[in-house]
């Protein structure tokens, strides 16, 4: 294992420059990337899809609009940080289609990729690893990614995550969430407009808060999950169509239409369903 | 806080508040309470990770606190026997949740992390002085639950191993090893954490 | 030795430290002594958490009724809000989210880093109130949010339409909880969605700065 790193290390020596695309072309850039190692991704239109790569490099494939922006790609020389950047050129005033850059990166598993977008769609399938998404109005979509930690922050992008496991943290402003199969130690959505559905069995025996401000929460879980589960909505309705057991202790005194709490099976994970106005309906699968 | 200046505002101290709550008295019991309530609390909620789980945990620790009480004869201190009281409603919670909280004298097995996976000796600058409070309960609020109640137990609360043992009904050379596993996982984080922070200046 | 051995006895030696081996192996392996420097200082920064949290009057509450249902003891013998008698001063309503004052330090921080962008961008000093896209509402919830949004029209108009929104909604959701939390000041869930908001409410913030700043 040491000599390999000492290989990989020693040929990064060679590979730490900046790059430039001549613009309105498609060109590809590999980049290596030391275990464990960072991507940053900035790209405000167009689109950034990340699959899984075959070895220890990332492979940018990347292809402009307009002459009007350039892509920089570039490492650390220790191959720690990897840097892909859509910029417009000095005295360049792109607009929106002329900044679009679509990119489709291939990544190794374990490393961290922070992608900040405005309203170019993200796409992340198939991928393990620590993801930070950033985005304005580009949906964001992230699926069968395990072992994974998923930060997803949207203004009024729409957020899809499917097949995922680990922890996960999603803040979306007016964007709608639609988590499907998304299990882990540590699952928490939060919106203020956007309405926020969950389909799976909130398995793992982890702890899951959805809260929502004006936004509806919808939960769909199957007779065989295990949940100790809390929904309150203030000033909202809610509705259970789910067969739960009295818990023996309440913290709170359940207000019939806008708040119950019971557990299934075990209760293994805690689920915490909560809206100011939105409202909230449990039902089973 | 020493006993000695542990009073209640009605000038009784934590011993005679403990005799009277032993009788019954309920005023002496609400003070033992407010004494209390707030490291059994943190307790609870470092534990488990979840407000509403922590909130009913505190409740039934002071309640078989109130049905207990009579049984403290003060060998040890009674913050010391109340603690090991409310780890122990914890536990049980936990066992009846089914949760894997440490695998019954599991062999040491290679890291199998959540996370990524991370070579070694592929590592960087040391963590010392760049941690703050803040992360570090993010963190640990974040480790799997089996880790995160080892990890309480020893290094946040100071039990020994060998009391670990005990209430967890596994070998000291599995506290070990799950300790071991948690800091690495909570090492990797924090590091992870740090780095993200930089990536985004 | 190497690093895989050191590291597999690890668990068992960190505190009571090891045989002359495995001590010669930490002492000249860079990455195994950075290793357990990191392990123990993460160990020492535990000791120093204290108890931090309070659990909310409830618990108290509802031990009290717990109590007088099986008859232990009667219900006007406790306190009805909490107890009385504490060592530690009243906590009548003194009580503010840590996470709400973070979380609003936030959004101030970001504000002012907005007005020093503004001060310092020659190019925007001249269009301090550009064009707000036809099908927005007629005004931001603060002033604040107006410059937010003005400055993205700059760049993007469709963008700084969608954070308008947005803003639209937080201060909204930050208006309705604090109304919940004046109503009903014990009311956990009401201070919960408060701070919800205003962590939105920087999150927005954050975004919309790096957007400019980029």
């Amino acid at each position: 294992m040491k000599k390999l790193d000492a290989a990989v290390l020693a040929g990064l020596i060679l590979v730490g420059s900046a790059l430039s695309l001549a613009a309105g072309a498609a060109r590809q850039i590999k980049l290596a990337i030391a275990p464990g190692g960072s991507v940053n991704v900035v790209n405000n239109c167009g689109s950034v899809t990340l699959h899984p790569g075959n070895q220890r490099q990332v492979v940018v494939n990347a292809a402009t609009h307009s002459d009007k922006v350039e892509v920089d790609a570039n490492s650390t020389p220790d191959g720690k940080r990897v840097d892909v950047r859509t910029h417009a050129l000095p005295q360049q005033k792109p607009s929106s289609s002329e900044s679009s850059v679509d990119y489709d990166i291939a990544i190794p598993s374990g490393v961290s990729v922070t992608i900040t977008t405005a309203t170019a769609p993200i796409t992340i399938e198939s991928v393990g690893g620590d993801f930070s998404l950033s985005s304005g109005t580009g949906p964001v979509t992230v699926k069968n990614a395990a072992n994974a930690r998923v930060e997803v922050r949207g203004v009024a992008a729409p957020v899809v995550l499917s097949n995922v496991t680990g922890q996960v943290e999603v803040t979306s402003s007016n964007g709608s969430v639609q988590l499907t199969n998304v299990s882990g130690s540590r699952v928490r959505v939060a919106a203020t407009s956007g309405n926020i559905t969950y389909h799976g069995d909130f398995s793992g025996g982890g702890s899951y808060v959805l809260s929502t401000h004006t936004g509806a929460i919808e939960v769909t879980l199957p007779p065989s999950a295990s949940v100790d589960l809390t929904a309150r909505s203030l000033k909202g309705s809610v509705e259970n169509d789910f067969p739960l057991q009295a818990k023996s202790h309440m913290t709170f005194d359940p207000a019939a239409g806008r708040s119950f709490a019971g557990t299934s099976n075990s209760g293994s994970s805690s689920v915490e369903l909560e809206s100011f106005s939105g409202r909230i309906r449990v039902k089973k699968q | 806080m020493t006993l000695a200046k542990k009073t209640i505002a009605s000038g009784l101290s934590e011993a005679e508040a403990i005799d009277l709550a032993k009788a019954g008295d309920a005023p002496a019991f609400e003070g033992l309470y407010g004494l209390h309530k707030r490291r059994v609390y943190s307790l609870c909620l470092r534990m488990t990770g979840n407000t509403a789980e922590a909130e009913d945990l505190t409740q039934e620790a002071f309640l078989q606190l109130y049905r207990k009480i009579s049984t403290f004869r003060g060998e040890s201190a009674f913050s010391t026997w109340l603690h090991r009281l409310a780890v122990n409603v914890v536990l049980m919670h936990l066992r009846k949740k089914g949760l894997p909280e440490v695998s019954l004298d599991e062999a040491l097995e290679p890291q199998h992390e959540d996370g990524p996976k991370k070579d070694i000796g592929a590592r960087d600058n040391v963590l010392a002085g760049s941690i703050d409070r803040v992360n570090l309960e993010r963190a640990i609020e974040s480790l799997p639950p089996g880790y995160r109640i080892i990890f309480v137990l020893h290094d946040i609360e100071g039990y020994e191993h060998n009391e670990i043992a005990e209430m967890m009904g596994c070998s000291i050379g599995n506290s070990k090893s799950q300790l071991h596993k948690a800091r690495m996982k909570l090492r990797d984080l924090l590091k992870l954490s740090r780095a993200e922070k930089a990536s985004r200046r | 030795m190497n690093c895989k051995q050191f590291q597999e006895v690890l668990p068992h030696i960190i505190e009571s430290g090891g045989n002359p081996d495995q001590e010669a192996h930490l002492q000249s392996c860079r990455e195994c002594g950075e290793l357990v420097r990191d392990l123990r200082y993460i160990a020492d920064q535990a000791r120093l958490l204290l108890p931090m949290h309070d659990p909310n009057p409830r618990v108290w509450n509802n031990i009290q009724k717990s109590l007088a249902r099986e008859g232990l003891v009667p219900e006007d013998r406790m306190s009805r809000q909490g107890h009385t008698m504490t060592n530690s001063p009243a906590q009548k309503k003194s009580w503010t989210p840590l996470g709400l004052i973070l979380a609003a330090t936030a959004v101030l921080a970001l504000s002012l880093l907005l007005v020093n962008y503004r001060s310092t961008n020659p190019a925007n000093q001249e269009n301090l109130a550009p064009p707000v896209p036809d099908n927005s509402p007629a005004t931001a919830a603060n002033a604040d949010d107006h410059v937010l949004v003005s400055q993205l029209a700059q760049q993007d108009a469709d963008v700084a339409g969608a954070y308008q929104a947005s803003l639209e909604e937080v201060s909204s959701y930050i208006s309705d909880a604090q109304k919940a939390v004046n109503d009903d000041p014990d009311d956990s869930a009401a201070q919960e969605h408060l701070r919800d908001a205003y962590q939105q409410k920087a999150v927005l913030y954050q975004m919309a700065t790096a957007l400019l700043l980029e």
